[in-house]
C-alpha cells in the first residue's frame, strides 16, 4: 500500500511580527511543520504500523529550506521523500500548488492508494489545494477528519466531524483523506530516527521535471493576487466610565431588548 | 450583459434555501449597483443557481426578493445526497453552456468542498472565505476584489485575479440579506447528465446533541471571562456565571481560561470557539488576544473592564473601565443580593 502525504513548512503563526509595510517580518521567524499536516503524517505513520508492505512518500513544495520538514518526516518514518523546489515556483496560489502536486504525483508516485493532507495550513487557511488535487487527480476525497479507523490498498474507513455532526464513511481508494484532528500517536522522533534517516535522499524536482509550463506555476501561472494587505483599522472613539461604574454597567445591560 | 452566478445551498432536509444564499443574492445585487456607478458600461445581473431534486415556489419567490434576477435549478434526484464530485460535475456541465463572469460561493462546508473543484476544473482562481467584496477600479477597468482575513486574522488582503470567471467564498453572516428586491424573475430547469458517486458511502451520521458548544447565535448580552478574573480562591468565574444567569444574558470566556480547564470549552468566544454579535459585550479581565477579538468585535457595544490601561481590548471597546473586574462583578452582585 503506498500513502502519500503532502506536507508543508509554515512560519510559526503565535509568534508572527510584521514589518511597518504590512509584510511578514521573516528575519529569525521560527519555521516547523503544518500541524495538521503532521496529524496526516502520525494516521499514515499509525497504518504503518499495523500493516505490512506500507510506504510513505513524503511530498512538500517550497524553498530548500523546506528539507527541515522532509528530513523531520523520515525520521518519524516515512520512506520517501520528495522535495518540489524552483524559483518559478514560488508565489504559487493555490491552483498553481495543486497543478504543481498533481503533476508530481502523477510522474513520480502515481501508484498511490492514498493521499493525506491536513485539513488547512495554518499560514494560509484557504482549505482549497487538497480539494483542487483531487479534482485534477480526478478522485473523492473526505475532509475534516477527526478519525481514522482503517485504511487498506482498497478502502478507507474514516470519520468526519462538522459542527455537531460527525459522518462515517467507506471510501474506496484512491482518494484524498484531509485530517483536521489529531488522530494516531504523535511520534516525535530520537535522535537514532535521525540518523536512520540521513540514509535516504530527499529527491529534489524542479519545473523541468514536472510537465507543465512555466506559464503555469509561480506568480505567472497564478490567477489570483494581492492587491493589497492592510491591517484591520480600528477606529473606535473609546470613552471611559470612571464613576458609579457598577451602576452604569447594570443600566447597559437592562437596557438591551433580550428578546 | 455580464453575469454574477451565486452558488446556492439548501438545507437538503427540507429543500429549503439556506440564509447565507439570500445573503449573497442581495450582497450580488448590490455589486451590480456598484459597477454601473464605476462605469455605466458594466451591466450585470445575477443568477441562482441551485442543485436539487425539487426546489418549492415559495423558496423561489424568496431568491427574487433577495436580490436574484433568475433563478437556474439544476434538477436531478442524484442532489438528495451530498457529494462534492456529484454537485461540481453537474455545475460544470451547466456552467459550460451558460458561463458567467463572477461566482460566489457560500463560505460554509459544502461550498468550501464545490468552489476549489469547480475553480480548478475552469482553471481559474478562487479567493477563500472572504468577509468583503466590492468592485474597484483599476487602470479604468471595474476590478472584482474580494477581501480576505490571512494569518490569523492579523492581516487583511484583498485579492484580484487575472481571469475570468472571478471566484470566491464568502462567509455567511458577513452581509445581510434584504428581502425587497422584486416578487418574480426568469426561471430555468436544467436536467444534467446523470453522475453518481459510487465511490464514497456513507455509514452513518450522528448529531451530537452533548452541548458541546453554547449557542451564541441569538445571544443580545454576553458577559465574557478572561484570565484577569483568576485568583486563588476561583470563585469569580461562577460569580459571573450567577450574574449572566441574573441578568438574562450569556457568559462567555476566553480561550485562555478555557485552556487552563478554569471553564468548560463550550462557553469559548474566539477563532476557534464561537463567534457572537451580541447587542452588549462586556469583557470583565480580558486582555484581548487577537483570536479573541475576532470572535467578538462585531458586537453593537463593547465594555470592557481591564486593571491594565494599556490592555489590547480597548482598543476595539465603545467603553473602557481601568478597574478590577473582580471588584466590579461583586458590586454589580450587589445590587440583586440587596433586592
Amino acid at each position: 500500500m503506498n500513502i502519500i502525504v503532502c506536507i508543508k513548512q509554515v512560519p510559526d503563526v503565535d509568534d508572527i511580527k510584521w514589518t511597518k509595510e504590512n509584510n511578514l517580518d521573516r528575519t529569525n521567524m521560527l519555521s516547523k511543520i503544518n500541524p495538521y499536516d503532521e496529524y496526516a503524517l502520525d494516521v499514515a505513520i499509525n497504518i504503518k504500523s499495523k500493516f505490512k508492505n506500507v510506504k510513505i512518500t513524503v511530498i512538500s513544495m517550497g524553498p530548500n529550506q523546506a528539507k527541515e520538514v522532509l528530513n523531520y518526516a523520515l525520521a518519524k518514518g516515512a520512506d520517501r521523500a520528495i522535495l518540489l523546489s524552483d524559483k518559478a515556483f514560488a508565489g504559487s496560489d493555490t491552483l498553481a500548488t495543486s497543478k504543481i502536486l498533481a503533476c508530481a504525483i502523477q510522474k513520480y508516485c502515481s501508484d498511490f492508494n492514498l493521499i493525506l493532507t491536513g485539513q488547512l495550513a495554518v499560514d494560509g487557511d484557504t482549505q482549497q489545494v487538497p480539494l483542487s488535487l483531487a479534482q485534477l487527480l480526478k478522485i473523492p476525497e473526505i475532509t475534516n477528519v477527526n478519525e481514522f479507523y482503517n485504511a487498506d490498498k482498497d478502502m478507507a474507513i474514516v470519520s468526519q466531524k462538522i459542527g455537531l455532526t460527525t459522518n462515517v464513511f467507506e471510501i474506496k481508494t484512491p482518494c484524498i483523506i484531509a485530517v483536521k484532528e489529531n488522530c494516531a500517536e504523535n511520534y516525535i522522533p530520537k535522535i537514532d530516527d535521525y540518523i536512520r534517516a540521513q540514509n535516504i535522499q530527499i529527491e529534489e524536482y524542479n519545473l523541468d521535471n514536472i510537465d507543465l509550463a512555466k506559464d503555469e506555476v509561480g506568480i505567472i501561472g497564478s490567477p489570483t493576487m494581492v492587491y493589497k494587505a492592510f491591517r484591520p483599522e480600528i477606529n473606535k472613539n473609546t470613552k471611559e466610565i470612571k464613576e458609579n461604574i457598577a451602576k452604569t454597567i447594570l443600566d447597559f445591560i437592562l437596557k438591551v431588548d433580550k428578546k | 450583459m455580464k453575469k454574477i452566478i451565486v452558488y446556492g445551498e439548501l438545507n437538503l432536509k427540507n429543500n429549503e434555501i439556506e440564509d447565507v444564499t439570500f445573503e449573497l443574492l442581495t450582497k450580488a445585487q448590490k455589486l451590480t449597483q456598484e459597477a454601473l456607478k464605476l462605469n455605466p458600461e458594466e451591466k450585470y445581473y445575477t443568477e441562482a443557481v441551485f442543485s436539487a431534486s425539487y426546489l418549492l415556489e415559495d423558496e423561489i419567490k424568496k431568491a427574487y426578493k433577495a436580490g436574484a434576477d433568475k433563478v437556474v435549478v439544476i434538477k436531478d434526484s442524484v442532489f438528495d445526497t451530498f457529494y462534492s464530485t456529484v454537485y461540481t460535475n453537474a455545475f460544470l456541465e451547466y456552467f459550460e453552456k451558460n458561463p458567467s463572469d463572477i461566482i460566489l460561493f457560500p463560505a460554509t462546508p459544502k461550498g468550501r468542498l464545490i468552489a476549489p473543484r469547480i475553480t480548478a476544473q475552469l482553471n481559474t482562481g478562487l479567493v477563500a472565505d472572504c468577509t468583503e467584496v466590492e468592485f474597484i477600479l483599476k487602470n479604468n477597468n471595474v476590478v472584482f476584489a474580494p477581501t480576505r482575513p490571512t494569518f490569523g486574522s492579523e492581516l487583511m488582503a484583498t485579492i484580484i485575479s487575472k481571469k475570468a470567471p472571478y471566484c470566491a467564498t464568502i462567509r455567511p453572516s458577513v452581509f445581510k440579506a434584504e428581502f425587497s428586491y422584486k416578487d418574480n424573475g426568469e426561471f430555468i430547469e436544467y436536467i444534467p447528465t446523470s453522475y453518481h458517486e459510487d465511490r464514497i458511502r456513507l455509514v452513518r451520521s450522528i448529531l451530537n446533541k452533548d452541548n458541546n458548544t453554547s449557542d451564541f447565535s441569538n445571544a443580545k448580552v454576553v458577559l465574557c471571562a478572561g484570565y484577569g478574573l483568576y485568583d486563588s480562591k476561583n470563585e469569580y468565574f461562577d460569580k459571573l456565571k450567577k450574574l449572566a444567569k441574573i441578568t438574562n444574558s450569556k457568559f462567555a470566556a476566553t480561550r485562555k481560561v478555557v485552556d487552563y480547564n478554569l471553564v468548560e470549552q463550550k462557553y469559548q468566544i474566539g477563532q476557534t470557539g464561537s463567534t457572537v454579535e451580541a447587542k452588549l459585550y462586556i469583557a470583565f479581565g480580558v486582555s484581548g488576544a487577537i483570536q479573541h477579538i475576532q470572535g467578538m468585535k462585531n458586537s453593537k457595544t463593547i465594555i470592557a473592564i481591564n486593571t491594565d490601561e494599556n490592555a489590547e481590548i480597548f482598543k476595539y471597546s465603545d467603553y473602557k473601565i481601568i478597574a478590577d473586574a473582580k471588584k466590579v462583578i461583586d458590586d454589580l452582585l450587589n445590587y440583586f443580593d440587596i433586592n
